[in-house]
């Protein structure tokens, strides 16, 4: 043991959350050319920060995402987490919420939570209790014994957010969460997320296509390009927490919002 | 409410009203004398010819028996391993689907004839040919079914560390399940097909083989006897499929009903979003 200790220069609990990612470039090969989706990416997210990717359709937010969950291999460059390199998924590193909510229609709530535990061979009643908790975090108390289908839009990605908590993962990526929810719904779930967040002190990296989104949740607000995917910009915003809607309509939110939209219209 | 429950209710008594009135013309038709006992004898005289010869019927129905669960088990458990294989590669899919849909379109009884030269007229010769008859659309719905599986709960899981076998056995296989099902239903549906036509072309046991016999001989009674026993078999093995259907595949019912059920997630659920 007292080797392996030697060889880690790293406190992980230290860095636990911390994101880094160093000239990351990803190429698709097709058969008539490579296609460069992301070029020579760096960016660094200290833990407990909520940061946000914007940019239009096809700048690689998705793909960049992608790739510090472990579910794809970039070309280039290196993803760290928690001070060690990403090669593959580690949920006990990073929880992933996708867009439609994914959960596995043949398993009740609780069952799906428990589903990443279960992978591990954690015990039954264990894996109960986490779930349960987990549940509770994201206000499904006694929604546990319900199917996907029973469940409206909102509460199956309430589920999804529990499902990529229940390991207490310090990181939770997001990749365009709330988009197949309707605008009430997706206001509500913002901030229903903001409290989750509060509350439990996870790095959160939130892709999303919407700019108000974008501004309201985020400390940071990081802009890509259209192909081939670059940062063009990072944006830090003040706005007091907890976020209220009336800042939506206040000049200091207006001036971020138009200073990523004038990015994205140029770059489109 | 009520009014949706009573016309429920009256329909499944019309449904029971059919069927009793049915059998009543059964019995009625051929005793009044409307249609000749040689045509359709009267439910009762079949009743009776199956009950004096119940051996002989017996012992058929325990070879037929026999030969659709041998054609069941390779029906269905080679067309769901094969169909599984081709679904998830793309290479043989590539290879074999587009044969196996020709070949499911040839009408098959032709090689019986060929089975029987090869595998001789006993019960190897129907299990080879209803295997092969039910295995196909077995085949191809489980192929089907894997290929249309959602890749996002793939993904999904994946993410969530899940290794292959774990992926195959807790995500591909739920979620292939009901179309397997379906599959099931056509496949095991054509096995007793295959065995009662290939008993009755070319045999010398089983029901099929009874209802020719007695056919060739005129004797209407004992043919719509085995008749009456190849339908009560076609219904045994509908009512075991169900039961698979409600045991294994509540979650796909439960999407049928959950669009229904719309409005009462987004009504009474309100306060949880």
């Amino acid at each position: 043991m007292q080797p392996l200790a030697n060889v880690t220069p790293l406190k992980p609990a230290a860095r636990a959350g911390a994101i880094e990612v160093k000239n990351v470039g990803q190429v698709f090969k097709t058969r008539s050319q490579d296609v460069v989706a992301l070029e020579d990416v760096s960016l660094e997210v200290k833990p407990g920060r909520f940061v946000v990717l914007v940019g239009p359709s096809g700048c690689g937010k998705s793909t960049l995402l992608m790739m510090m969950a472990g579910l794809r291999q970039q070309t280039s460059g290196t993803i760290t987490i928690s001070g060690a390199p990403i090669l593959q998924p580690d949920p006990d590193r990073v929880g992933v919420v996708f867009q439609e909510a994914s959960l596995f229609p043949w398993l009740t709530a609780e069952d799906n939570v428990e589903f990443p535990l279960a992978l591990r061979g954690v015990p039954k009643a264990e894996r109960r209790a986490k779930a349960q908790d987990a549940l509770k975090l994201v206000g499904l108390e006694g929604f546990g014994r319900r199917h996907p289908h029973e469940l409206s839009g909102g509460m199956k990605q309430r589920v999804s957010i529990a499902r990529g908590l229940v390991q207490d993962p310090p990181v939770l990526l997001m990749d365009e969460p709330f988009a197949a929810l309707d605008e009430q719904t997706r206001m509500t779930m913002g901030d229903e997320l903001l409290r989750i967040w509060a509350a439990t002190g996870k790095t959160v990296v939130f892709v999303t296509h919407s700019l108000t989104e974008a501004v309201y949740l985020a400390d940071e607000v990081i802009v890509m390009s259209a192909r081939p995917g670059r940062i063009v910009d990072h944006l830090q915003v003040q706005l007091p927490r907890p976020r209220t809607y009336e800042m939506l309509s206040g000049d200091a939110f207006g001036t971020l919002r138009d200073r990523i939209w004038r990015h994205i219209r140029k770059s489109a | 409410m009520s009014a949706k429950i009573s016309a429920k209710m009256s329909a499944k008594t019309l449904r029971y009203l059919i069927v009793i009135g049915l059998i009543a013309l059964w019995e009625l038709l051929p005793r009044a004398g409307l249609i000749p006992e040689l045509f359709l004898p009267s439910l009762s005289s079949t009743l009776i010819a199956g009950w004096t010869d119940a051996a002989e019927y017996g012992h058929a129905l325990a070879v037929t028996l026999y030969e659709v669960v041998v054609s069941m088990a390779f029906a269905c458990g080679g067309g769901i391993l094969l169909g599984a294989i081709v679904g998830s590669l793309p290479r043989p899919r590539i290879l074999i689907m587009p044969m196996v849909s020709s070949l499911y379109a040839v009408p098959l009884v032709i090689l019986y004839p060929v089975f029987t030269v090869w595998l001789g007229i006993g019960s190897e010769s129907k299990i080879a040919f209803a295997s092969i008859y039910g295995f196909l659309p077995t085949m191809l719905a489980t192929a089907a079914g894997i290929q249309t599986i959602d890749p996002q709960l793939l993904l999904a899981a994946r993410s969530m560390g899940a290794t292959l076998s774990q992926r195959l056995v807790r995500v591909i296989i739920p979620a292939a399940i009901p179309t397997v099902l379906s599959g099931l239903r056509v496949g095991g549906a054509l096995v007793i097909v295959g065995v009662v036509v290939s008993e009755m072309l070319i045999s010398s046991a089983g029901i099929g083989y009874l209802i020719s016999r007695y056919r060739t001989i005129l004797d209407s009674a004992h043919v719509f006897a085995g008749v009456l026993l190849v339908l009560f078999l076609a219904i045994g093995f509908n009512a075991v499929i169900r039961w698979i259907e409600r045991k294994a595949a509540i979650w796909q019912t439960g999407t049928r009903a959950g669009q229904a059920n719309d409005d009462v997630a987004s009504g009474a659920m309100q306060p949880a979003t």
